[in-house]
């Protein structure tokens, strides 16, 4: 087969570029917001991420891991029971009130009170084993190295947190809150420090290590089951994590905003690439005619043309994914946050392709122009 | 005097009328015009610019179709042959060379032919080897790679007579073919022409101004007003090659 499409797409390429470029912008600015929010927002569940868990147990219908309620302790025998299930730790967070040396006023911060141990999961991503040890000291806390100055106090120096006096033990990275400041302790220290005495001696979360991580969403099919302990539900870790980021996201207004752009990017692009195609069927319309005089068909002819926007599409993505990539490289040197799961760059490639086959069945009615009859005259 | 006719025709209309309205204005190109067109003949249409040639053959070739009367080709009435089917029939039965050469600028010459052969369902070797068969018939076979814009007008020409003779139609349509070229170019494109009629056996039926053509018709139609005027066959010695005396 003589491959009129790609042919053509090569020997008339400055005729094509307007379309590519666009299909790739559109591609790219997606893809770019996509990482954006996603890195903004993933800080969201930095909890999860930064833990060694592979099983999440809270209060049922939790949607965000900053807005979990204390669950019965004793769910820790009900998971353990489980052979699938090696470790039981529990997690407090609290929301509270921070009280620097400076003149800060108050700073809202999230305790996440957590077992210090050198083996713990909570935070085993962000916490060094050294680091996890002088959570033992009484008072103790660790914040993020780029929260010190917005808190007001350095390494070794005390503050107030609910009115209780205590003392930043060291400083790590990778603990940055969305909406707050993470303040991590020992489990004793949080409880301490926790100033609503309804919650008791109980945990926010308890977070299970599996011996085959594998298996984690049939155990956490399984274990949500029993009730005999008071309301709980279990979550994996992604599935927690995922819920978090996504409650987040349409909670501020920032999904509707990326569905918003979509819709946006969606439409430019899909205009330049259209005219620009219906601009190139319109050059060899009388060629079209004449095949079709020659007896190829319409339909054929359509082909031609659909086959013409998918190459385009093809191409930019491909500009796309190429600058995108360097781009991303370049803002995680600048510690700017951006992240890309498979299914924003999936959506971005879908996207993409959707646009440019939009501008082909766009360009396609201009082939209605192709009348061999105009041919003669 | 009846003119004689070779053999029975191939392509036939039968009180053909066509007329087009733009606005108000409604003008009647062709009105009751009846012909027939006989196998293996170079038949040559003139007349005055506007009397309705290319209309008559657009309509015989199967483009257009008919306000009224029928035309046959090869057995079928094309007015009871929707689209598609119209489709197919040109797609195994006709060729066409227009005036302007309308190849692709990105292919090559042997490309440009090929293209229409693959639609013809031809596996790809054998459309390769019948459009460099035909390239080689109008003398380009030393051209082949060679893209439009490196051809000259000439050159163009004879590709789209090739792209149109590798189909290995019955029925050829030129409309004006020798137009947009010089004088020597525009009579190897006659001779390419008459030769096609001559050893193919194919139906040409061509639309033209240019006196070179009359030479070389064994028939010429003169046309007027939507109606033809007179029916000349040529000299005995040039047309009874293959005829049979009645
Ligand atoms: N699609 C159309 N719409 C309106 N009028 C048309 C159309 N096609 C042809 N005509 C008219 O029909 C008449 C005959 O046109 P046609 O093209 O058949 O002439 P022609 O004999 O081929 O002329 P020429 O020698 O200049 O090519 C002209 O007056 C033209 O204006
Ligand atoms: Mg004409």
């Amino acid at each position: 087969m003589v491959a009129l499409a790609r042919k053509t797409l090569v020997y008339e390429w400055r005729r094509f570029l307007p379309a590519i470029l666009a299909v790739g912008f559109a591609g790219l600015l997606q893809l770019l917001q996509a990482a954006l929010v996603l890195g903004i927002f993933g800080s969201a569940s930095v909890y999860i991420t930064g833990s060694a868990a592979d099983l999440w147990v809270g209060y049922p219908g939790t949607q965000s891991v900053n807005l979990g309620r204390p669950i019965d302790p004793n769910v820790e025998m009900r998971l353990l029971m489980d052979p699938a299930v090696a470790r039981v730790e529990p997690f407090i967070w609290l929301d509270a009130d921070w009280r620097g040396q400076g003149e800060t006023g108050g700073v809202s911060v999230f305790v996440s009170g957590i077992d210090p141990r050198a083996d713990g999961l909570m935070f085993a991503h962000a916490l060094p084993p050294a680091l996890r040890a002088r959570l033992n000291e009484p008072d103790a806390v660790i914040v993020d190295r780029a929260d010190i100055d917005k808190l007001g106090v350095g390494v070794g120096g005390t503050a107030a947190i609910n009115g209780r006096r205590v003392r930043v033990v060291g400083v790590s990275s990778g603990l940055r809150a969305l909406g707050g400041v993470n303040v991590v302790s020992s489990l004793d220290t949080a409880r301490r420090l926790d100033s609503d005495p309804t919650d008791g001696d109980r945990p926010t979360y308890l977070v299970a290590r599996l011996r085959d991580p594998a298996q984690a969403q049939a155990v956490a099919r399984r274990l949500r089951g029993g009730g005999a302990f008071g309301p709980y539900e279990v979550w994996t870790a992604d599935s927690f994590a995922r819920r978090s980021v996504m409650y987040w996201m349409f909670d501020t207004g920032a999904g509707a905003g990326v569905l918003f752009l979509a819709g946006i990017v969606f439409l430019v692009g899909a205009v330049i690439t259209s005219q620009t195609l219906v601009a190139a069927v319109a050059g060899s319309v009388r060629e079209y005619a004449t095949l079709n005089a020659l007896g190829v068909g319409v339909a054929a002819l359509r082909w031609v043309v659909l086959e013409q926007a998918f190459w385009v599409g093809a191409l930019g993505l491909l500009g796309a994914t190429v600058l995108g990539a360097g781009l991303l490289l370049l803002a995680r040197s600048q510690d700017v946050p951006v992240v890309l799961n498979a299914t924003a760059t999936i959506a971005c490639v879908v996207l993409a392709m959707g646009l440019a086959a939009v501008s082909g069945l766009a360009a396609m009615r201009s082939l209605r122009r192709a009348d061999p009859a105009t041919l003669l005259r | 005097m009846n003119a004689p006719t070779p053999a029975a025709p191939i392509l036939y209309a039968e009180g053909i009328g066509k007329a087009f309205v733009s606005g108000r204005v409604r003008t009647q190109v062709l009105d009751g015009l009846s012909l027939g067109i006989g196998p293996g003949e170079l038949t040559l249409i003139s007349g005055p610019s506007g009397c309705g040639k290319s209309t008559l053959l657009a309509i015989l070739s199967g483009l257009q179709r008919v306000d009224s009367g029928r035309v046959f080709a090869l057995g079928s009435e094309l007015g009871l042959l929707d689209g598609h089917a119209l489709e197919r029939f040109r797609l195994r039965h006709t060729g066409f060379v227009f005036q302007g050469f309308n190849l692709f600028p990105a292919l090559s010459a042997l490309e440009q032919v090929e293209l229409p052969l693959h639609y013809l369902g031809l596996p790809r070797e054998q459309a390769r080897a019948r459009a460099a068969q035909s390239l080689d018939e109008v003398g380009l076979a030393h051209r082949m790679r060679l893209r439009p814009a490196e051809l000259s007008g000439g050159e163009k020409q004879r590709v789209a007579i090739a792209r149109a003779l590798a189909k290995q139609p019955e029925l050829l349509f030129a409309d004006e073919p020798t137009s947009a070229l010089d004088a020597a170019n525009g009579q190897t494109v006659i001779d390419i022409l008459h030769r096609i009629a001559r050893s193919h056996g194919t139906t040409v039926l061509c639309v033209s101004h240019d006196p070179r053509l009359i030479g070389h018709a064994d028939r010429v139609l003169a046309m007027e007003d939507g109606r033809i005027l007179s029916d000349r066959r040529a000299a005995p010695p040039a047309a009874t090659i293959e005829g049979t005396p009645p």
